[in-house]
């Protein structure tokens, strides 16, 4: 039995190896050079009053929320610097927030093992937003949620589960073990038309892993090795062929989905620190890491070229989150402060 | 690939999972390489931080000057 799993193994090593016929820096020698990203902080959104963990935009490109060891979540407009609502949490544990794509609710989750989510449109009589559902039941902290509508859910958790629930019914629609080790990051491949996002999303593991999901389905897909240490984050590529990651081992690298292999791996200048978050601009080209050492990297995804770094947080960077329309990056550090460049 | 098999069942499923994977389809790198630079270079338009806003209208983070009601 050992045995035909390390000949499955070697098969699909074998077959990648054969696949590697190129490398992508030179495959991508006709490409112009990619010009210097400009992005300025152009607003210094201040509130909370501890590390802020996770932030994430609204379907409107225009609100994000974001989740902090403060107890609360806040909702801002980052047109205009204001705080739309501030709702205080149940638990103060919060590690990852999500903005369902129509604006319309929220949810958290952390070391209170639980998902609430939350209605923005229905306030209670102090003014904040009404739980919906407390989904409860995970083993493990709530490491990471999306909203794949206004009524389904899915999450990822330190149990190395991931769950789909129907917020309608209040219900779990699946449930089972994903990873060999904590579930912390997914994201859900981009869609045409209302939906929003396709039928797969990939999550990344302490594990070293990150897999490929269809929603329909409990079984993987397929599994991504390369990473030497906790994948942190994962962010799907707008053309929904590939996926970019940040990892502990102080590299991102580029995951092509049809290749079945990794494609490319960025290292900062100076190689120092974890990078705790990625994200991806919306033509594909530059992928950006939050790291450890406070500041954001940014790199020409196809030359593999490190294009600049942002500074300005004081401590490290939890969470970064480019807008839908690609216009502004918003992120969010221990420093307390939640920064948007545009 | 350190994983924790208790029994032969599990055992099982991993190596059922692991064939399922070593059995798809795959392209070869160049080619996954060359597709993602056409999409790149087909919405490279669309990607404000290649191309920048068009005039400083269509940036709805600039800062507003005031408006004076004659």
């Amino acid at each position: 039995m050992r045995r035909s799993s390390v000949d499955a193994s070697i098969m699909a090593a074998d077959a990648q190896k054969k696949g590697q016929d190129a490398k992508l820096e030179e495959t991508c020698g006709s490409m112009g050079d990619a010009p210097k990203v400009r992005l300025v902080t152009k607003k210094l959104l201040k509130g909370h009053i501890n590390k802020v963990n996770s932030v994430h935009f609204s379907g409107d490109s225009r609100h994000c929320v974001t989740g902090s060891l403060d107890g609360k979540l806040i909702i801002w407009d980052t047109w205009t610097g204001n705080k739309v609502q501030v709702i205080p949490l149940r638990s103060s544990w919060v590690m990852s927030v999500a903005f369902a794509p129509s604006g319309n609710f929220v949810a958290c989750g952390g070391m209170d093992n639980m998902c609430t989510v939350y209605d923005l449109n229905n306030r209670d009589n102090t003014g904040a937003a009404k739980i919906v559902r407390e989904l409860a039941g995970y083993e493990g902290f709530l490491s990471s949620c999306r909203f794949l509508d206004d009524t389904h859910i899915i999450t990822g958790s330190g149990d190395m589960k991931i769950c789909h629930w129907d917020l309608e019914k209040g219900k779990k629609t699946m449930e089972f073990n994903a990873h060999a080790g904590d579930v912390v990051t997914m994201s859900l491949s981009p869609g045409e038309g209302e939906q929003g996002h396709g039928n797969v999303y990939v999550t990344g593991s302490v594990d070293r892993t990150c897999k490929i999901w269809d929603i329909r389905e409990e079984k993987a897909k397929q599994t991504f090795f390369g990473h030497e240490s906790d994948v942190n984050s994962v962010i799907f590529h707008p053309s929904g062929q590939a996926f970019a990651t940040g990892s502990e081992d102080k590299t991102a690298r580029l995951f092509d989905l049809r290749a079945d292999q990794q494609l490319a791996l960025y290292t900062p200048p100076n190689k120092t620190s974890g990078f705790t978050s990625c994200a991806l601009s919306k033509s594909g080209r530059f992928i950006m890491c939050g790291s450890d050492d406070h500041s954001i990297h940014i790199w020409d995804s196809m030359k593999n070229q490190h294009n600049g770094t942002l500074g300005g947080h004081e401590n490290r960077i939890t969470s970064i989150c480019l807008a839908g329309n690609g216009m502004a990056l918003a992120s969010c550090s221990w420093d307390q402060n939640v920064r948007v460049w545009v | 690939m350190d994983m924790m098999i208790s029994n032969l069942a599990q055992q099982r499923q991993v190596t059922e999972q692991l064939r399922r994977e070593a059995a798809i389809k795959r392209i070869s790198v160049s080619q996954a390489v060359q597709d993602i630079m056409k999409f790149i270079t087909e919405h490279e338009q669309e990607d404000c931080l290649l191309v920048g806003f068009s005039s400083q209208k269509a940036n709805p983070f600039r800062e507003k000057s005031t408006c004076t009601v004659l």
